[in-house]
């Protein structure tokens, strides 16, 4: 004999659940091959559950899930109060870096020229010319201050 | 017994939108309580090691967290807990054979079987099936899951999902047989 699905299914899972059997359902279960197979597997799945839930085990202890739940959920929200802080960075970065490409041809004129006619014997007398163009500074500094970005950019992207 | 539809307290929710942990700690001990046993124990049939069920159950609460899932209702919330899981189940049974998309068959590991083989014939019998089988099967009728959420936990077609658990019905009801349980000894 072999099992072919039966209508009955639905109705002899909820009174094999439930224990309640209907004359009727009872009398198709024991002449219907798939509902007692239904039946035997209902059963015996119910039973398993019960002895594997009421095993003795202790459940895991809840308060480090909680705690790792929390560090995550705090750590998202430090990215989100950094990443403003973060974006001007990567900003100042990029401005600094087209600022320089911008004027490398001339910058290196100007600094060779500034190393040529720096006069290392006499630094007082020759600094004001050494140190002389404005934007010799503007540019170095904006060197200076876009390699500390990126320094600081890197260390907060590892931390 | 255990009941069929668990009865879950409402979490309590924050106004803060967008964060992760939207329940407090109160409300989500309380949801543990209620559903940690039934979930560690169809963890347990389906992968059958009580160490890795424990590691995958704190993983799907802990994912549940982050996720911010709140959930409409109580049933919403334990099948949304249920799907982790057997997301989980799934990416362990891959991730133990990586040439292979599809879960596997049988669950063959060294250790395997002496896991399984809890105490009862029917953890015999299920160690006998394959995870995805074990995993219908528990879903279906111990915890009442419908075709269509089966088909979601299980990444399925739901269409298909009644021929297989037809099938997957068959052959516990063969290996259950076999260890000498007939369909009249569990009648009542």
């Amino acid at each position: 004999m072999t099992a072919k699905p039966c209508s009955h299914e639905e109705a002899v899972t909820a009174a094999a659940r439930s224990g309640d059997w209907s004359p009727e359902l009872k009398a198709h279960r024991d002449g219907c091959l798939t509902c007692a197979e239904l039946t035997l597997v209902v059963a015996a799945l119910a039973a398993d559950a019960e002895e594997l839930v009421a095993i003795h085990a202790p459940l895991p202890d809840p308060a480090p899930i909680w705690l790792r739940a929390q560090l995550a959920s705090r750590e998202r929200d430090y990215r989100r109060a950094t990443s403003a802080i973060v974006w001007v960075q990567r900003a100042a970065v990029a401005v600094t870096l087209a600022v320089g490409l911008a004027f490398v041809p001339g910058l290196w004129n100007l600094v060779k020229g500034a190393f040529t006619s720096l006069d290392l014997s006499s630094p007082v007398a020759d600094l004001p010319r050494a140190a002389g163009s404005p934007l010799l500074v503007i540019v170095v500094s904006m060197l200076v201050l876009g390699g500390l970005a990126l320094w600081e950019l890197t260390a907060a992207q590892e931390n | 017994m255990i009941p069929m539809a668990l009865t879950l307290p409402r979490t309590l929710t924050t106004d803060l939108a967008g964060r992760a942990v939207t329940m407090d700690e109160a409300a989500f001990r309380h949801l543990y309580d209620r559903t940690a046993r039934p979930l560690r124990a169809y963890l347990m049939r389906s992968c059958g090691d009580l160490a890795l069920a424990d590691d995958l159950l704190q993983e799907a609460y802990l994912r549940m967290l982050r996720s911010g899932f709140e959930g409409e209702d109580d049933d919403h919330r334990k099948n949304y807990l249920y799907r982790i899981a057997t997301n989980l189940l799934r990416d362990h049974f891959r991730r133990k054979r990586p040439e292979s998309d599809e879960v596997p068959e049988r669950d063959e590991s060294p250790g395997h079987d002496e896991a399984v083989h809890l105490r009862s014939d029917v953890g015999g019998a299920m160690a006998e099936l394959a995870p995805r089988d074990r995993q219908m099967l528990w879903l279906a009728y111990v915890e009442g899951a419908s075709h269509q959420e089966i088909a979601k936990a299980l990444g399925l077609r739901s269409a298909s999902i009644r021929s297989m658990l037809f099938r997957a019905r068959q052959r516990l009801a063969k290996q259950l047989q076999a260890r000498g349980l007939r369909p009249e000894l569990e009648v009542s």
